[in-house]
């Protein structure tokens, strides 16, 4: 996978490339644009949840007090991460299908080339996550730890992302399904609620939460990002195994699955 | 897991001097409408039950050397476009085996995967990637790509700027540029002014001279004839004959002009009743085409020898009266006129029913629609005793492909001293 991988870095990149420098070439914002939706789905969804519902955060790990608004930034960051990946796998190897009837290439390599793009983004979501915590003077070193974890993050959503777009590609529906699937997985991830919200509970959904994987990318994240938390020794590099591993699987599975791609998309 | 995905592309040809062995490829489609394509349809009617198989190619073996030219020529939807992306690795053959050697370049479609926001030159690396070069490779080739297209001045702005002809221009020389070692041309061989065109075939030449093959298919016969090597057949997917491109070529025009012969009508016309000109002496009938034979015919084929056939009355005896003949190209001109008396044939006195037969031996006419006018004078050329315009309308066709510039070709003979 690796060679395979390495020996199609330039079509990958060049996709990227294209990718990027058409992404907002003709708007006068640009980037900008990338953080308005998140920072108003943070807006929104702070007042809403923090003043209307009256979730409560758990405390900053500078031990000043409570954020709910860098509690919910930092999920929304690492969902965002998986979203995206997610629904652009699938738009991106649709959009490609006219390529493909006329020239034989990996239908991966687009794929891979608009992540590589969104990357950019997340990273411009990571700095103005950053700079929340700054202002409120939670920083420390367990920062660090959110690399590995983020990666883990990208991995899982690559894979999935692969499998789905492959499915997707033919069977149309597939898309509409997924979009449903991520607005319920949303609720189940603990983004707009701290975890112990429903391991006090006991309920059937705290299962679903717990089972969910999405879950333990995000509480990791709230580990070391918010609380300043180290999480126990074997969390992150399962996180990052288990992201190796659906990445790989998804690789398998798109490529077994491609063959004749240029006829049905 | 390494590249399971593709492994007929990866396939090396066996024999040596052959770039790309074909044996016994066929490619099946699904009708369209029998497609699953969505989740609902799979669960409630399952698997496909009622399976319509539509074989695009079937059964063809074809060899192609190392370094020559090949043609693929038949009807649209005779599989050739089919055959080429299976060549070009797009698509998988359902049965047989392709074997390539070396790097394939498909041009199915020039620019493919230009992106309008992108400059030429972003463009170019782009689509130096997808036709699977590395940067440095890229890099090495821009400069000569960006000359070859002429577009330097433009080379930086975005190719939606470009016009559809410039358009073309930087993909055909970001495709020949590539150093394939087998260079796949879909229909594309018509692009740019005169020029480039020129420039595109001194390209193709010196790729053969190089040793690269290139595999090509067009409906343009004669720019065929005179590239390839060797030309393939191909009539409903299945492969028809294959040889010298003079002989190949030929047997197809041979089954096209036969098919539509079977097809369109024979080229006769009578004259309606109430058309009615001059002062009714003599009055031309019916106008045909006929082989020398006298069977009617529905097209005259270049080079064959043909006649006019014209049918008039003479009500009272008129003396020496001159049949002229004026052959208008569908375009506008008027090609040549031919009358008995310009021919020094007196037809004497006349009374009653004649046919008059007009033979045009090894017809020197260029392939293109003709309209006749028949007008008959008297004796002395100076009264009009019958007109009728638009007698008659005949297709000429060529049997070589050839089409040829002009209306006729002259009967020329040079000599070299």
């Amino acid at each position: 996978m690796l060679n395979t991988l390495w020996t199609q870095r330039a079509l990958i990149w060049a996709f990227a490339n294209r990718d990027f420098k058409t992404r907002y070439r003709s708007s006068l914002l640009g980037w900008g644009w990338s953080l308005l939706q998140p920072l108003a789905t943070l807006i929104v969804f702070a007042a809403v949840f923090s003043i209307v519902f009256r979730v409560k955060a758990p405390p900053l790990g500078n031990g000043q007090g409570t954020s709910y608004a860098a509690f919910l930034f930092t999920g929304i960051v690492t969902w965002n991460l998986f979203s995206s990946f997610l629904n652009l796998s699938m738009s991106q190897l649709k959009a490609s299908g006219d390529l493909l009837k006329k020239v034989q290439f990996p239908g991966w390599a687009p794929v891979l080339g608009a992540s590589i793009v969104q990357l950019v983004q997340v990273g411009l979501e990571i700095v103005v996550l950053a700079g929340l915590f700054l202002w409120k003077g939670n920083v420390s070193w367990t920062w660090i730890l959110a690399v590995p974890i983020l990666i883990g993050t990208a991995l899982f959503a690559q894979g999935l992302g692969l499998m789905l777009a492959i499915l997707n590609a033919r069977f149309g529906d597939v898309q509409y399904i997924v979009t449903v699937a991520l607005g319920a997985l949303y609720f189940m991830t603990p983004i707009l609620y701290p975890i112990d919200l429903v391991n006090q509970h006991g309920h059937i959904l705290g299962w679903f939460v717990k089972l969910n994987p999405m879950s333990w990318y995000v509480q990791t994240m709230h580990d070391v990002m918010y609380s300043l938390v180290v999480p126990i020794w074997w969390v992150i590099p399962a996180l990052l195994a288990a992201g190796l591993a659906v990445f790989w699987i998804g690789f398998v599975v798109f490529n077994r699955f491609s063959e004749d791609l240029g006829e049905y998309l | 897991m390494s590249d399971s995905a593709r492994t007929w592309n990866t396939i090396s040809a066996a024999s040596p001097g052959v770039a790309v062995s074909i044996s016994g490829v066929g490619k099946r489609f699904k009708r369209h409408t029998d497609r699953r394509s969505s989740l609902k349809e799979l669960m409630v009617r399952g698997r496909a039950q009622t399976e319509e198989d539509f074989w695009a190619v079937r059964d063809v073996s074809i060899q192609i050397p190392r370094g020559s030219v090949y043609g693929l020529i038949g009807h649209n939807g005779s599989g050739k476009s089919t055959l080429l992306k299976m060549i070009g690795k797009i698509y998988r053959p359902t049965t047989g085996t392709i074997t390539t050697d070396g790097r394939v370049a498909a041009l199915i479609e020039l620019g493919a995967g230009f992106h309008p926001d992108m400059t030429g030159r972003e463009n170019i690396g782009l689509n130096g990637s997808l036709l699977g070069l590395q940067r440095k490779e890229i890099q090495q080739v821009t400069e000569q790509i960006i000359d070859f297209s002429g577009l330097r001045e433009f080379i930086d702005e975005p190719v939606k700027h470009y016009s559809s002809g410039m358009y073309v221009r930087l993909g055909f020389a970001v495709a020949v540029n590539m150093k394939p070692d087998i260079l796949i041309i879909d229909e594309v061989l018509a692009v740019g002014d005169e020029e480039f065109q020129r420039k595109c075939f001194d390209h193709l030449y010196s790729l053969r001279k190089a040793g690269k093959t290139i595999v090509v298919v067009s409906h343009g016969l004669g720019q065929l004839e005179g590239l390839c090597d060797e030309v393939a057949w191909l009539e409903h997917g299945r492969l028809q004959s294959s040889g010298y491109p003079t002989d190949t070529i030929a047997a197809y025009l041979q089954r096209v002009n036969a098919d539509e012969s079977a097809r369109n009508p024979l080229v006769v016309s009578t004259r309606p009743e109430d058309d009615r000109a001059g002062d009714g002496q003599i009055r031309v009938m019916s106008a045909a085409i006929v082989n020398s034979n006298g069977d009617p015919l529905n097209h005259a084929e270049t080079g064959e020898t043909f006649m006019m056939r014209i049918a008039f009355n003479a009500a009272v005896p008129v003396l020496g009266p001159n049949v002229r003949v004026a052959l208008q190209h569908d375009s506008g001109p008027l090609v040549t006129m031919i009358s008995n008396h310009a021919r020094g044939f007196d037809f004497g006195t006349v009374q009653g029913d004649y046919s008059c037969d007009i033979t045009v031996p090894d017809n020197p006419l260029l392939p293109g629609r003709y309209r006749v006018h028949i007008d008959v004078f008297d004796f002395s050329g100076s009264k009009l005793l019958d007109t009728w315009n638009d007698a008659v309308e005949f297709p000429v066709r060529s049997k070589s492909g050839e089409i040829g510039q002009g209306f006729f070709q002259l009967p020329a003979q040079f000599r070299l001293g």
